[in-house]
């Protein structure tokens, strides 16, 4: 591991600012004597109050008081001296040193006095001497003058260990209450705020939670971590939108957060290039290790009009935009008198029949179906749901039965499936699929394919074929130590099946994340980095109203029981007790109360484009 | 402030306090023993000579508690814990070493030095509270506003009604007098309202501070009722009644019943004027007024989780002493059963649901291992009194054990809980400083005000735990028995 590392920003281009490592207040009152030297007074303390009051009831005769019966072994002062100096020191450790604090000090050793008297004279000498351990009242009573011994040597012990601080701290300025720890001297920076990044970033606060000398820092665009599995519930106007989303700034608050887009990275001068969402000039970061955790976006596989004109959903804004223009064409389509166009409007589309794709099909009929009532105009026998999928089954990550049972569940939800088929064209108010047939629809929902962040293609690291960064088994990015890639922009060897890479998936993002914050935990440290192996455990797909099929470590769960472990383990993933309560109050409400018809955008037009910005322009 | 300021207050603090020792002591005719130091039989120079000490030991008290952030409240709670430890330094050993007696330290001397033990914690209630008083309010402690202590006056009010209404005859508030019991219902209900009303308000003029969370209130309860049963119970109600002090051990065994219920009046004023407080602050504070603190609700499930382990933990220890003294088949009877393992898991239960409780109490309020064991082991005591003597018995059909010889029937429970305590405060202070040590800041906003709640815990706390501990064996022990 390097040290500090570099001046900041010292060869950043001359427009960039470059970020400071923000210092620590200085905590005046914090202890900053080390355990050994609170020890060493504690025994010096412990011995001389022994000498004192050992001595008293050595002069007094009242080393021979024994228990009624059977006298227990009663240590000689030499024996007494020895366990006050071992007693002492550890009464110095517990009680530890802040200036000024006598009182607290000599209370805290009094209290460890009184258990002392309650583990040496109630327990550990009748066991010595073969007396049965009553801790009764009379053998408190008998044992009482041993009490006040102990009570007062543990509160002088206390004292003087304090005292003896004092006056060696003044002698060696190790107290001064300065804080020595001014500004971290290690970075370490996580690009992205999705599952990935924050799990990595919580994890490395808790561990590095004791260690000042070591900053995280998380830049993202969003300030918020999503809840992605649930984001087709925001999309059925299920959930409220903020509901599923957790501020980074609350889920790690003592890690540094900057909202901003990453521009470039140069692993060779430790750079990350910073550019702000909405202000501000292009800013820069020095770091010691740095992990990419920067996500993916739709892959449109570059089928003309599709860019345009799918709708897809990884932000909060896809899925707010997609309930507002499902909404909204039920609006136009209530008045439409052109039946063609009519049946256009109320004809949805989604391309790809994974997971994403089934769980949205399924809500957004439920969508459609419970609000159709406000709706007088729209014919129900007009209404068209189509899930296209290249493959002949929908499903491939499932079991075979497991995907059968969710194709003829869809299938009576009246979702028509169009397996074996692509999407080859997009326009505005039609799909053309790969065999030529033409779907006149304005909804077409891409969640047929993701690829990783294009932002890494600039920064000259290994690339696999899908433009995922290549790692090493350990994290770390191939051919750098101190760079780490995790979740979906990274291909990680899949350590029990060869050539193939971990899938892209929020339990493994989360996995990804603890393992590399420990793997950089341990290179801080100096000790080996271990390999990153996972298992799946769980892939659980709901398909709308109380339906879902989910397959457990191999086992299968289907209908209303998965449905319910689809909802459980999905509220118990969910970051936050606040949220998970504010989510089980929108389910619970959506018992007793209809769906929500509000259009939450000011006007049709700017709900009926898919997205204001083009994927290639670096956004994550 | 110098140190000869320190010195001053603390001399004046403690004449104060001598004031009222001696006056305790000339009232139980105690005075020429004390002039015995000089030889001589008088009572004028008895309390010349024990005034000159008190002046003495406050400059030490003054000395001590210098660089000690404490308000009125705490600063009283020291005091009483200052008092207590002199009675052993100065009563059961510098004063028969100085006469050239054998030292008190044994069970029986204590018994009798027991008057001047009960003086010496007045003489300490005093001192604390007038070296307060000589330092001025700390400009950094908030303003006591009327909501407040009307909050204060509500919770005393309930809490006193609840316990006169729920416990039996010999236990109630206001059986510390006799000559109440014989009074008409009207003269008996003002009183029990006047009492609720002065010790609910008190509470809230002692401790202004709104704590973050319950548990250090309700440890401070303990304290407040201790201090309750001595100066009320022991001292003002005897005095206005028959101008005498029953400070007597027999005297005071007899009013020990009453030493539970101050307790718990004491515990549950704190804890629900605590609670009126927060949601008053909860429903009414605007957010600049408590812009650093977290919501109620914000990393409650961890800190129930990690109680929860922490008292498990705790209860394993505990469990060594129930096995040793067999008290697994009176936990097993809660449940209707007398097999020991049975036993075992409800007593495992109990100390997880307990330990749970002390996650949601005591959050972020331990810094380091001392006053992990404080508050602990005060915790631990406070479900001595509510658990073992009191909600165990009456669940399996009898009283509360509440007399002096029931508690100390009862010491081996006593060394259990507070073994459980230990244990249960040391774990989860381990828990939280491995996941959430909330002390080291990580972020500049965060430093000053983590340095501040550090050095008022470290400088308040060590006060009410010592006071607990001290009582919970000394009085035990002492009234117990024999």
């Amino acid at each position: 591991m390097a040290d500090t590392g570099l001046p900041d920003g010292a060869s950043a281009p001359a427009e960039e600012t470059s970020l400071r490592r923000r210092p620590f207040a200085p905590s005046p009152e914090a202890s900053v004597v080390s355990w050994w030297v609170c020890a060493l007074a504690g025994a010096l303390a412990g011995f001389a109050a022994e000498l004192v009051f050992g001595g008293i009831q050595l002069w007094q005769g009242l080393m021979e008081v024994g228990l009624v019966g059977a006298g227990p072994t009663v240590p000689g002062l030499g024996v007494s001296l020895v366990l006050a100096v071992v007693g002492g020191a550890g009464i110095g450790v517990v009680v530890g040193y802040r200036p000024g604090g006598y009182a607290a000090a000599a209370a805290a050793g009094l209290v460890l006095g009184l258990l002392w008297w309650v583990v040496e004279s109630l327990t550990v000498l009748p066991l010595l001497s073969g007396v049965p351990v009553t801790w009764s009242a009379s053998a408190a009573q008998t044992t009482f003058g041993f009490a006040i011994g102990s009570l007062l040597y543990g509160g002088f012990t206390g004292l003087g260990a304090h005292l003896l601080v004092a006056r060696y701290s003044t002698t060696r300025p190790v107290s001064d209450g300065r804080d020595r720890r001014a500004a971290p001297v290690r970075r370490v920076v996580v690009l992205g705020g999705g599952f990935a990044g924050v799990s990595t970033a919580q994890r490395l606060e808790r561990r590095l939670s004791r260690r000042a000398d070591v900053a995280v820092v998380l830049v993202s665009d969003s300030n918020f971590l999503l809840f992605t599995p649930m984001l087709a519930g925001v999309a059925a106007g299920v959930l409220e939108p903020r509901h599923i989303s957790a501020p980074v700034r609350a889920a790690c608050p003592h890690t540094e957060f900057h909202r901003a887009v990453v521009g470039g990275i140069d692993p060779g001068r430790r750079l990350v290039h910073l550019r702000p969402v909405d202000a501000g000039g292009p800013s820069a970061l020095d770091y010691d290790h740095l992990v990419l955790a920067l996500g993916a976006v739709p892959n449109f596989r570059g089928l003309p009009g599709v860019m345009e004109h799918a709708w897809s959903l990884k932000s909060l804004d896809d899925a707010t935009r997609l309930r507002n223009h499902i909404l909204g064409l039920m609006e136009l389509a209530d008045v439409e008198a052109n039946p063609v166009r009519r049946r256009g409007q109320l004809t949805f589309v989604v391309a790809g029949g994974g997971l994403a794709g089934c769980e949205l099909v399924a809500e957004l009929c439920d969508l459609v179906q419970d609000v159709r009532r406000f709706y007088p105009g729209v014919d129900p026998g007009d209404l068209r749901f189509v899930l296209v999928h290249p493959q002949d089954r929908i499903l491939p990550e499932l079991g075979s039965r497991l995907a059968e049972y969710a194709r003829q569940r869809l299938g009576d939800k009246g979702i028509e499936l169009l397996l074996a088929t692509t999407v080859a064209e997009a326009s505005r108010e039609r799909v053309v699929l790969g065999d030529g047939r033409v779907l006149p629809t304005q909804t077409l929902v891409w969640t047929a394919g993701i690829r990783p962040n294009p932002m890494l293609s600039s920064a000259g690291l290994d690339l696999a074929s899908n433009g995922a960064v290549v790692c090493e088994p350990t994290l770390q990015v191939r051919g750098h130590q101190d760079v780490w890639a995790v979740g979906d922009c990274a291909a990680i060897p899949d350590s029990q099946d060869q050539g193939r890479t971990y899938p892209p998936t929020a339990q493994h993002a989360l996995r990804e994340g603890r393992a590399a914050a420990d793997n950089i935990v341990a290179s801080l440290r100096g000790r080996p980095v271990r390999p990153f192996r996972f298992r799946t455990i769980a892939i659980l797909v709901g398909l709308g109203h109380q339906q879902a099929v989910a397959q457990v470590r191999g086992r299968m769960f289907a209908g209303r029981l998965a449905w319910l472990l689809w909802r459980s383990v999905y509220l118990a993933k969910l970051p936050g007790l606040e949220k998970k309560v504010r989510v089980s109050l929108d389910w619970i409400l959506d018992l007793f109360f209809p769906r929500d018809v509000v259009l939450t955008q000011p006007s049709a037009a700017a709900t009926s484009r898919p997205r204001e910005l083009a994927w290639n322009e670096g956004d994550e | 402030v110098t140190r000869g300021t320190a010195v001053w207050r603390g001399v004046v603090a403690g004449l104060a306090g001598g004031a009222v020792f001696g006056a305790a002591m000339a009232r139980l005719g105690a005075l020429p023993t004390i002039a015995a130091l000089v030889r001589v039989n008088s009572t004028a120079v008895g309390f010349v000579v024990q005034i000159s000490v008190a002046a003495v030991v406050g400059a030490i008290f003054g000395l001590v508690m210098d660089r000690e952030r404490a308000a009125r409240g705490e600063m009283l709670f020291w005091g009483l814990a200052y008092g207590a430890f002199w009675w052993y330094l100065g009563a059961l050993t510098l004063w028969p070493i100085l006469l050239g007696e054998p030292v008190g330290w044994s069970a029986a001397a204590a018994r009798s030095a027991f008057p001047s033990l009960l003086g010496l914690l007045w003489y300490g209630a005093t001192t604390g509270l007038v070296l307060a008083a000589l330092r001025g309010t700390d400009p950094l402690r908030p303003h006591l506003g009327p909501g407040a202590l009307v909050c204060g006056g509500v919770a005393g009010l309930a809490v006193v009604w609840l316990l006169n209404a729920i416990l039996g005859e010999p236990n109630r508030p206001l059986a510390i007098s006799p000559a109440m019991t014989r009074q008409p219902a009207m003269v008996e209900a003002v009183a029990l309202l006047g009492l609720g009303l002065a010790v609910g308000v008190g509470y809230t003029l002692l401790f202004p501070d709104l704590p973050s969370t319950t548990g250090p209130a309700l440890v401070r309860g303990v304290g407040y009722g201790f201090l309750l049963w001595v100066g009320v119970g022991l001292t003002l109600v005897p005095l206005i009644e028959s101008a005498q002090l029953p400070w007597s051990v027999t005297q005071v065994r007899d009013a020990f019943p009453t030493l539970p219920t101050y307790l718990l009046l004491g515990a549950a004023t704190a804890a629900l004027t605590t609670w009126l407080r927060r949601a008053g602050r909860l429903l009414f504070a605007a957010p600049a007024q408590r812009a650093a603190e977290e919501g109620l609700g914000a990393r409650t499930l961890r800190a129930v989780g990690r109680g929860a382990a922490a008292g498990v933990v705790g209860g394993l220890i505990f469990t060594v002493v129930m096995v040793q003294i067999g008290f697994l088949g009176t936990v097993a009877r809660l449940v209707g059963s007398t097999r020991p393992a049975v036993g075992i898991a409800v007593h495992l239960a109990i100390s997880l649901f307990i330990g749970a409780c002390y996650g949601l109490l005591f959050r972020r309020q331990t810094l380091d291992l001392a006053s992990a064991l404080g508050w602990g082991s005060a915790y631990g005591f406070l479900w001595w009194i509510l658990g073992a003597l009191t909600i165990l018995p009456i669940w399996l059909g009898g009283q509360p054990q509440w007399t002096a010889q029931a508690a100390a029937a009862a010491f081996p429970s006593l060394i259990g809980h507070l073994a459980y305590g230990a244990g249960l405060g040391v774990t989860f202070h381990l828990l939280e400083s491995r996941y959430d040590p909330w002390w080291i800041p990580h972020v500049a906003g965060y430093a000053v005000r983590a340095a501040r709640r550090r050095t008022e815990l470290a400088s308040t706390a060590p006060a009410v735990w010592i006071l607990v501990d001290l009582m919970a064996v000394t009085v035990t022990v002492l009234l117990g028995g024999a």
